[in-house]
């Protein structure tokens, strides 16, 4: 049983980092919705409040799989052309999880006002 | 070391479920109708309103990213609206591809065998002659754009001097196959130009020396190979402008990394042994030095693409560069997305390549 | 009160730090850096003269009324047309004048972009050191997958979306470089905030933005001067790019981007080499100015390229 501890230890971390940007991506993105839709038109507010959402997201998840992938090539990149970076895979990875769980909120916050719409 | 290629592999996933997603995003917040591209700006709106119908625009917009998700999954991106009007994406960027891949695949090794040799020796010979010339000249070579180092040697090879073809890929007397047989069975070719002539040529030659003329087949060796010759032709010109474009970057990289090297202490310590300096420089140097400059040969890469754009429509090479650059001409949505896709599925790919490469080298990695 | 006498401290420390610097010492004693940026000078003159005595209209617009088109320059040969030193286009308009006035239009845009970023990335790096943590993390880890995608391919699809014109290309352009300014500035920044004299000032209640801008700053100058000049030769060349591939400049400017590509679809199999030749020498030259001057100034800033 203490074998997975840290497994789960590890997952309830990013969960909770998933979630709290998540949260705060769900109530931004119902606001915007509906101040786009009070400016402007439901529709218009639907779509391109869903859109950055998922700009958001698709760049959060890109970010974070592409830090995964290439990190010791960008780290090596990094200390050789700049003189002071501090840039680390780890740092990278948590703030690509935190952005895209924003955008994901954002579209979960969408897919829930829209139909409150006007 | 397979669990970490592996590991590698599996990422790719999620690399392009973040592209595709990212794309969708852009293609959703640019301005323009799909619909009204597709039929033009003086089509009537009853007809705009229907096409809108069919291609399900009216729907909520994660009913359409759910779509477009699970077409693309299936590697479905959906017809071209203007470019190839009709035809789906796969198959234009199926035929455009490998174009793009072979020439930016001998641009990278022109740019590796011409930049890292040079870059030693910059940093071997520091503050000679040697050094300063090599520096600027990667200074200029970083400083002068492809669009005029192109057009330059295009007009000196091809216009004045004759040597060299002005465009296309291969000259226009020969008729590409699209298949070669081998002992009865039809084998597809690659679509790189300079690969299938040869394979193609390579069959007629071997199969005139077995069948017909004999071993007196050689001594008409350049008619046998004319076609493969006249692809190398079309070739040299773009490679070279692309290759030394990116040798820049990469020389004056391992100058700097070769520089930090040689300051180091195990290599004074190696001189002491009494070795002589240049197997020191050679043994010792290069192998540490190499390390940073390859992973960063893998983000270069990236660069090296941008440049293939630029290439591409200079020597009128039909890639997906140029494709690229036609679809966002065009407001071709469904093009660009899949032109867009396919970079970043190159680039990646690319990356992952160096990275093993780069696990070998480094034995530090492979615990 | 702390914070004026503090300031006016380092307004003086400016002044003295600048006279006494090795930095500038260092960077005048660089023949190499001294060249860059005399070629710099002088293009900021062609491009100044262009702009306030040539014509725009008549090297705009077609002049095949007025004279031969595809002329060669007219110290090849015939007398007549001696007028044209770099030969005419086309449209017969006159490559030398073009050539100039293309001085003008690639600083002017160079500058738009260079310094819109400089300030977009002066802000976003000093709200990053400043707030640090999650502000910090997001903004620049999201700068940084900016900074992996090749300029020319970021700024192709930024374009993508904002559609074509030399205005659109402006701002495409600004947001690609904005990362590498909040780099250098989130750097410096936290350099500053790390030295106790923050920590005072900070202490004595004025924990203010305005603090960080007063101090930071000054701290910051010459690696964002040394980032500008680097990346003033790259967005010449990435301006002149999205118009060589008919993104940016609009038919009839004489942009050297759009020069050549006319160059390219006019001359070359005829072999009219002046006109793609010219207006790529000097955007290549210009680069090179910028290239040469930057590559002085980091070298005398970055003492580890030193022996």
């Amino acid at each position: 049983m203490a074998r997975y501890d840290p497994l789960l230890a590890w997952f309830r971390r990013r969960l909770r980092l998933v979630a709290t940007a998540g949260a705060v991506g769900i109530v931004l993105g119902g606001i915007a919705a509906v101040v786009i839709a009070v400016l402007d038109d439901p529709t218009t507010a639907s779509t391109q409040t869903f859109a950055i959402g998922t700009l958001a997201f698709g760049f959060g998840i890109l970010g974070w799989s592409g830090s995964a992938l290439a990190g010791r090539s960008i780290e090596g990149l990094q200390r050789r052309l700049d003189t002071n970076s501090d840039w680390t895979e780890r740092d990278s990875r948590r703030a690509m999880t935190r952005l895209s769980g924003f955008g994901a909120g954002v579209m979960a916050g969408v897919v829930i006002v829209t139909p409150l719409l006007p | 070391s397979k669990r970490f290629i592996a590991k590698r592999l599996l990422l790719l996933v999620p690399v392009l479920f973040g592209v595709a997603t990212v794309v969708f995003a852009i293609l959703h917040l640019a301005p323009g109708d799909p619909a009204r591209v597709i039929l033009g700006q003086r089509a009537p709106t009853q007809q705009v309103v229907q096409l809108r119908r069919e291609l399900g625009l009216n729907d909520p917009i994660w009913v359409q990213y759910g779509r477009f998700l699970a077409d693309t999954a299936q590697l479905d991106f959906g017809q071209s609206y203007q470019i190839a009007k009709g035809s789906p994406v796969w198959d234009v960027l199926a035929d455009r591809l490998p174009v793009t891949i072979e020439l930016a695949i001998y641009g990278q090794i022109t740019a590796i065998l011409l930049g890292i040799p040079l870059g030693v020796l910059s940093a071997v010979k520091q503050d000679s002659l040697t050094d300063h010339v090599t520096r600027i000249g990667a200074l200029t070579g970083i400083s002068v754009p492809i669009f005029w180092s192109g057009p330059l040697v295009l007009l000196v090879f091809a216009t004045f001097l004759g040597w060299l073809p002005t465009s296309g890929r291969i000259g226009s007397t020969f008729f590409l196959e699209d298949h070669w047989v081998l002992f009865g069975t039809q084998l597809p070719l690659t679509g790189m130009v300079s690969i299938d002539t040869f394979i193609l040529d390579t069959g007629a030659f071997v199969q005139s020396i077995l069948y017909g003329e004999g071993l007196g087949a050689f001594a008409s060796l350049t008619e046998y190979y004319a076609s493969f010759i006249s692809a190398v032709q079309h070739l040299l010109l773009p490679v070279l402008t692309l290759g030394i474009y990116s040798m820049a970057l990469l020389s004056r990289m391992m100058r700097s990394s070769m520089l930090e090297v040689i300051r180091q202490d195990y290599i004074r310590t190696a001189r002491a042994k009494g070795q002589g300096e240049r197997i020191t420089i050679l043994k010792h140097g290069l192998r540490n030095a190499l390390i940073p400059v390859i992973t960063v040969i893998g983000i270069q890469f990236g660069t090296l693409l941008g440049g293939a754009v630029l290439t591409e429509t200079v020597f009128g090479i039909g890639g997906i560069g140029q494709l690229l650059v036609a679809a966002i001409g065009a407001t071709d949505y469904p093009l660009v997305q899949g032109t867009v896709l396919v970079f970043a599925l190159l680039f990646t790919l690319v990356n992952l390549g160096v990275d093993v490469t780069y696990s070998y080298l480094d034995p530090r990695i492979q615990q | 009160m702390a914070t004026e006498t503090s300031t006016t401290a380092d307004r003086r420390g400016i002044v003295e730090r600048l006279r006494a610097s090795p930095f500038l010492s260092e960077l005048l004693s660089n023949r190499l850096a001294i060249i860059g940026l005399s070629i710099i000078l002088g293009m900021v003159l062609l491009g100044v003269y262009a702009r306030l005595f040539l014509d725009l209209g008549a090297i705009s617009q077609s002049q095949l009324a007025a004279h031969p088109n595809k002329a060669p320059p007219g110290w090849l040969g015939s007398a007549a047309l001696d007028q044209f030193l770099f030969g005419t286009d086309a449209a017969a308009r006159d490559i030398f004048k073009r050539v100039l006035y293309g001085a003008w239009l690639a600083l002017k845009f160079g500058v738009l972009v260079v310094g819109a970023s400089t300030v977009l990335g002066i802000s976003l790096g000093i709200i990053a050191a400043y707030y640090g943590d999650v502000v910090d993390n997001v903004v620049m880890r999201t700068m940084d997958v900016f900074l992996a995608f090749p300029s020319l391919l970021l700024a192709l699809a930024l374009v993508a979306i904002f559609g074509a014109g030399l205005s659109k290309v402006v701002i495409a352009l600004t947001l690609v470089y904005t990362p590498r300014f909040a780099r250098v500035v989130r750097g410096a920044a936290l350099k500053v905030l790390e030295d106790e004299y923050i920590d005072a000032t900070v202490a004595l209640g004025a924990r203010d933005p305005r603090v960080l801008v007063r101090h930071v700053l000054p701290n910051c100058l010459a690696p964002i001067t040394v980032q500008s000049t680097l990346n003033f030769g790259l967005a010449i060349i990435d301006l002149a790019a999205l118009s060589f591939l008919g993104f940016g400049a609009q038919a009839g400017t004489p942009s050297w981007g759009l020069m050549l590509k006319n160059g390219v679809s006019n001359g070359l199999l005829t072999g009219d080499w002046w006109l793609s030749f010219f207006p790529g020498l000097f955007l290549a030259v210009t680069v090179l100015g910028f290239n040469l001057l930057g590559d002085g100034m980091r070298d005398a800033l970055d003492p580890r390229m030193r022996e």
